[in-house]
């Protein structure tokens, strides 16, 4: 249909994209609610926290929990501890199965098929399966209560290197073999080649890595016993004291540990978008 | 500059032949194309001279050198993709400057190497853009410049003008004659199109079915071609082919019209003779008389598809003011000069 929109077909369309958009706030705010009742009720003192009305705004507006939770904790040392683990887990793992993605890939060896087929294999078993040889594994080695303990069974994350091999897989032959004609070993091939044409992979599996580690908290809460070895998501579990739960404070300690994402996500959130756009941009 | 040598090279894939035995030289500074329809192994030859394929058996010489087990970076040839393969994240120095890098050339000597490609290719001003930021002709010109600034002892191209638009590709065709001119360098060259090979080539080496038809200077495959299929592959429109019975000093068409030759064994075989040898004259001269069927005016030229009494059909070359119309009787006298016999096999007879 080519000839110019009559009004009516018009009107359908503003209606049709109107529900949608409708349909889209909605679901925003449902999200979103959780997220705004959290940090409401972290600026409310006690007694109205959990008073049995709905108040969308808290009738005094109090910082005292927050000021609790940075003066009374040790909130220092679970974010040191959450940012070395964090970023220690994501640059290994994102190097490793950059690695392992090109190897699969790229390069010709036998058990390739063999390797290839385990990696799938092992995506399919859930790592809370294998927590309990973890937690015997790192005990044994002396690792408990140490960063290298946290980081070493979080490496595991095949989904990363399956990515990888698929940016790889998707890059034209024809590079590959002017790199080879140009001299390039295959360290240079990747690094200077394979990688720089799929950044936005390197940058979105980096951010995704950063949060999964960033936000783990089973493997952590097993591994570490002593509260300032503790990472922040298991550390907020330790804001109360004798006279039982304190949710404002809680809550708090919650968003304070939150914020650090958020905040990274917020800051690289066009980055990560445009990122991927320009790695799908390459491949044609 | 190099001479490279095959002997009797193969080349399967799986169970496949696609290259069958191939003997070649490439003389030093010689422009060279290899010319056949697709899926010949033009490229798979290409490739197996740059190391990209591996040579199943035979003997691979570069500049003297055994070259068939070193790696691609080592033979000292450079490649020019049909895509290019411009690293899309480099500007065009830095892709110049890669191969030379990689190679830890001293770092003033890579700046002169890449300044001078950018000079000879007139491109001095692309040379901080990126490959996105190019036309497609400037695009191809980085990629002769990659190669460039290798100071090869040969250049390969694998179809590099395919790409391009019909006017870019007569420009660049005609460019790159003049870089070889300038350089002098051994150049080996992939295409399916037969005015590139005829422009460009110092020899064209015809490939068909894994194996080389004929080597020979355009002129040469043009008007000796060794084979039925060279005969037939090469010149636009194609060659007349007519079965022909070789009765002492003449061949016999269908109808028993009689087309004199010197010498030729007796027996069945096929005449070939190209349009342009097909002349339309006055009935008393005529050898044969057809009947005209489709009539293209060229401006120049004009060509009349014919159909012979015996049933043959028969490209002519008339004028540019040609009055032949389709259903005119045409009759037509062959220029005996320029006769082609080929005997069943397809090899071509001595004739004329
Ligand atoms: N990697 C491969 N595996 C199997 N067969 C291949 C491979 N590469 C090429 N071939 C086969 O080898 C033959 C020659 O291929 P080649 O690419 O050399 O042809 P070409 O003459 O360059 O054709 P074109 O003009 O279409 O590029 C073809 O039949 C092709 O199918
Ligand atoms: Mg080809």
């Amino acid at each position: 249909m080519s000839g110019p929109m009559t009004a009516q077909t018009a009107r359908r369309f503003n209606l049709a994209g109107g529900a949608i958009t409708l349909v889209t706030v909605i679901c925003a705010v449902i999200w979103a609610f959780p997220i705004y009742w959290g940090i409401i009720s972290s600026l409310k003192p006690e007694d109205e926290v959990v008073r049995p009305v709905i108040e969308l705004w808290p009738e005094t507006l109090t910082f005292d929990h927050y000021w609790f939770a940075l003066t009374e904790t040790q909130i220092g040392s679970w974010y040191l501890n959450s940012i070395v683990t964090a970023l220690g887990v994501t640059f290994i793992t994102v190097t490793t199965s950059m690695f392992a993605g090109y190897a699969i890939s790229q390069l010709r060896f036998p058990g390739r098929t063999a390797l290839w087929w385990l990696i799938l294999a092992s995506f399919m078993v859930p790592t809370q399966v294998l927590i309990i040889n973890h937690f015997v594994l790192m005990a044994n080695m002396g690792l408990l209560n140490s960063w290298a303990g946290i980081i070493l069974p979080q490496l595991i994350h095949p989904v990363i290197i399956i990515v990888y091999k698929q940016f790889f897989d998707q890059v034209p032959r024809d590079f590959r073999e002017a790199a080879v004609m140009d001299n390039a070993s295959e360290w240079r091939i990747l690094f200077k080649v394979y990688v720089p044409m799929n950044w936005g992979v390197t940058t979105a599996l980096s951010i995704v890595t950063f949060i999964w580690a960033w936000n783990a908290f089973l493997w952590p809460f097993l591994a570490v016993t002593k509260t300032e070895m503790m990472t922040i998501t298991v550390g907020i579990t330790q804001v109360w004291d004798a006279f039982g739960v304190y949710y404002a404070r809680q809550l708090s300690a919650a968003v304070l540990a939150g914020f650090p994402v958020a905040l990274a996500y917020l800051l690289f959130q066009r980055r990560v978008t445009q990122a991927i756009t320009l790695s799908a941009g390459i491949k044609g | 500059m190099a001479e490279i040598t095959l002997d009797t090279v193969s080349k399967s894939f799986g169970a496949v032949k696609v290259i069958d035995d191939i003997s070649l030289t490439v003389a030093a500074g010689e422009f060279v194309v290899f010319l056949g329809p697709s899926g010949s192994g033009k490229s798979t030859l290409l490739r197996m001279i740059a190391g990209l394929e591996t040579i199943d058996s035979g003997r691979l010489e570069i500049g003297g050198r055994e070259s068939q087990n070193l790696a691609p970076g080592q033979r000292n040839v450079a490649m020019v993709f049909q895509n290019y393969a411009l690293y899309p994240h480099m500007s065009v120095r830095e892709n110049m400057a890669f191969g030379l890098r990689n190679i830890r050339m001293a770092p003033d000597e890579i700046t002169r190497r890449v300044e001078e490609a950018a000079r000879i290719l007139e491109m001095d001003a692309l040379l901080d853009r990126r490959p996105a930021q190019l036309s497609g002709g400037q695009r191809q010109r980085v990629a002769i410049g990659r190669a460039i600034v290798k100071e090869p002892a040969a250049f390969l191209f694998d179809e590099p003008l395919s790409n391009l638009d019909a006017a870019l590709r007569v420009r660049t065709r005609v460019e790159l004659a003049e870089l070889h001119q300038r350089m002098q360098s051994t150049m080996i060259y992939v295409t399916h199109d037969q005015t590139e090979a005829m422009t460009m080539a110092d020899r064209i080496v015809v490939l068909n079915d894994c194996r080389i038809e004929q080597i020979g200077t355009p002129m040469e495959v043009y008007t000796a071609p060794a084979t039925r299929f060279v005969a037939g592959f090469i010149g636009s429109p194609a060659m007349n082919f007519l079965p022909v019975q070789i009765e002492g000093s003449a061949a016999v068409l269908a109808d028993g019209a009689r087309v004199p030759l010197t010498v030729a064994p007796e027996g069945a075989a096929e005449l070939g003779i190209r349009p342009e040898a097909v002349q339309v004259v006055g009935p008393d001269e005529a050898v044969v008389t057809g009947e005209a069927r489709v009539v293209e005016h060229l401006g120049d030229r004009t060509l009349i598809y014919a159909v012979l009494p015996g049933g043959a059909e028969i490209i002519a070359q008339d004028g540019g003011r040609s009055t032949v119309a389709p259903g005119d009787a045409v009759p037509l006298r062959f220029d005996t000069s320029q006769l082609h016999l080929f005997d069943a096999a397809g090899r071509a007879l001595p004739a004329a």
